[in-house]
């Protein structure tokens, strides 16, 4: 090989279309580094002056949008595209793949109306067909969200969009419910004033909607009062988790008792636990020994010694 | 750890020179130097009391709060009051005042009444550029937030209950501070106010030797709409502009006007 070989290998390309390619490259990367860039510098300019699914969005429109602008404005005509020959072209393209993509398609479209729509946005938690997390994005055609132990999880738009949503904190409250019971000694209005006043020293058991405290039910072995809170929806599970044990040592050290289950036994007064013969109330459940009016499952050692049917 | 304490404060506001010691309440803040950097420490003091035959011992148990490696030794410290509506954490930037007892305007009147507001405190160090960064933030105040308006288009608020009066009233400026607020009713009826929202984007709180206040206005449009802004003092060497959190920048899409369209 002669030193004119060589330079013939090294020499330019003169192929036009080897050029056109070469050009065409070259200005895919400037476009991708320029999108890049100018996303990379709008995201830091307005990162703390507007909200992240806005801002999500405005990124990746901009970025779109230079891409497609450069494609059509430099792209096309270095390549001798006549663009109005695309609008048949993707006419026909688009029947055609509406037949070949249906599922791409629907979720594309989906997708668009999930955007339009904003039933759900980025960090909200929610539960989309039974799967429960924290949404991480919104694509065009997929829906990503993060279970809460987390799991990456990706859902077509066609089935977030088809299916029951329901979103955990698009409400600014959110209410949780408790139900204590006390002992039928205590007095209930104590116990409601101690568990609100504990309630009013919560930051984030709201003022407005207000908290509610009532007996809600005379049980079997307690009284039972149901706890009402309202919580910003974003603070909800924190307070929820924490309250209930503070609300049962708040009881207790203002010696108010959370009861065990219990059932009484009731003697006449003239009888003596001694005088029932076991095999009396074994044999024909018919002593006159025996009146006992129901059947123990508690502590039946205070309840015997106890007289009278007023209850614990 | 023996602490020796600079100053046993009542007004804690102002710029310090590291090291220094601070006492306030039960609360004390020590900034140390070590090496080049600074130590940011704030810790709650409580006293526990023994008995041992007879004998009552004062013991001291210390509760940290805060502590914070600052890379640099040269920084000043300010401590001064800010926005209202930081702790526990940053949930809102409103503040939702209720009156105890109703208000009553004219319509076309004008009034000026007097509100209290919480206070909350930061502790900021000042870095190369002369711009204060905040490292810490406390609060002896009462801490609360309501909803105010609808579940769905309304807005979570700091709340705070003031008595409401006609002239400027004594607070404990490390708890309260008061709001001049002056009402201009706009419409064409008598209007009841029960509560004002004020927006922590316009806030500009002024601080002196025995006063903590803002200045506001609540103008009143219609029964279901007002708007609540604020505006400015004339500063003195002793009364002073605090440093703000919450600062409204031209691109910003934050509104510095409280907007009540879910009544007064």
């Amino acid at each position: 090989m002669n030193v004119a070989d060589i330079t013939e290998h090294l020499s330019p390309p003169s192929d036009p279309i080897v050029m056109q390619l070469i050009l065409v490259i070259f200005i895919l990367f400037l476009t991708v580094v320029l999108g890049k860039g100018i996303t990379l510098y709008t995201q830091r300019y307005l990162k703390d002056k507007i909200d992240q699914e806005t801002l999500n969005l405005l990124l990746k429109a901009i970025y779109y949008g230079i891409i497609i602008f450069s494609i059509t404005g430099f792209i096309f005509p270095i390549l001798d595209i006549d663009t109005s020959g695309l609008l048949v072209a993707g006419g026909v393209l688009g029947i055609i793949l509406g037949f070949a993509s249906q599922s791409i398609v629907g979720n594309l479209i989906a997708g668009i109306f999930l955007m339009l729509e904003r039933p759900i946005k980025i960090g909200d938690a929610v539960n989309i067909n039974d799967n429960f997390g924290m949404v991480e994005d919104v694509n065009i055609l997929s829906t990503i969200i993060r279970t809460f132990d987390g799991v990456y999880m990706r859902i077509p738009n066609q089935t977030v969009f088809t299916t029951n949503i329901t979103n955990f904190v698009v409400n600014k409250g959110r209410r949780f419910e408790y139900s204590i019971g006390i002992r039928y000694s205590d007095d209930a209005d104590k116990a409601a004033r101690v568990i609100k006043e504990l309630i009013d020293e919560q930051p984030f058991a709201l003022v407005n909607p207000s908290p509610s405290v009532f007996v809600d039910t005379l049980g079997d072995s307690s009284v039972n009062l149901i706890v009402r809170v309202w919580a910003p929806a974003t603070e909800w599970f924190d307070l929820r988790t924490k309250l209930l044990w503070l609300i049962k040592a708040r009881l207790e050290a203002n010696d108010i008792q959370i009861p065990f289950p219990q059932r009484r036994l009731w003697f006449p007064s003239d009888v003596k636990i001694n005088d029932i013969k076991l095999s009396d109330v074994l044999n024909d459940g018919k002593s006159t020994n025996s009146p006992i009016d129901s059947e123990q499952t508690g502590n039946a050692t205070e309840d015997i010694t106890d007289k009278g049917n007023d209850r614990l | 750890m023996a602490l020796r304490i600079d100053r046993i404060l009542i007004n804690m506001f102002d710029i310090y020179h590291p090291p220094f010691n601070l006492e306030i309440e039960d609360t004390f803040i020590t900034v140390e130097i070590q090496d080049d950097n600074l130590i940011y420490r704030r810790f709650f003091r409580e006293e526990e009391k023994q008995e041992d035959n007879l004998i009552v011992n004062s013991l001291f148990k210390e509760k940290e709060l805060a502590e914070i490696l600052v890379l640099n030794n040269e920084s000043d410290i300010l401590i001064n009051p800010i926005e209202p509506v930081n702790i526990p954490k940053t949930l809102t930037s409103f503040l939702l005042i209720e009156f105890t007892c109703p208000v009553m305007i004219g319509p076309g009147d004008r009034k000026k009444i007097y509100l209290t507001f919480p206070v909350e405190i930061g502790v900021f160090v000042k870095n190369k550029e002369d711009e204060y960064e905040i490292i810490d933030m406390f609060t002896f105040s009462r801490v609360k937030f309501t909803l105010y308006g609808s579940h769905t288009q309304g807005l979570i608020c700091k709340h705070w209950e003031s008595d409401v009066f006609t002239k400027a009233p004594e607070t404990d400026i490390l708890r309260e501070g008061y709001i001049e607020l002056d009402i201009i009713n706009d419409s064409s009826t008598t209007m009841e106010i029960k509560q004002t929202v004020f927006n922590a984007y316009g806030m500009k709180i002024y601080y002196g030797d025995d006063r903590l206040t803002m200045k506001a206005s609540l103008r009143i449009i219609n029964k279901l709409l007002a708007e609540t802004d604020f505006s400015t003092y004339p500063t003195t060497s002793r009364f002073k502009r605090s440093m703000e959190l919450y600062t409204s920048r031209k691109l910003t899409l934050s509104r510095t006007k409280g907007i009540m369209e879910f009544g007064l």
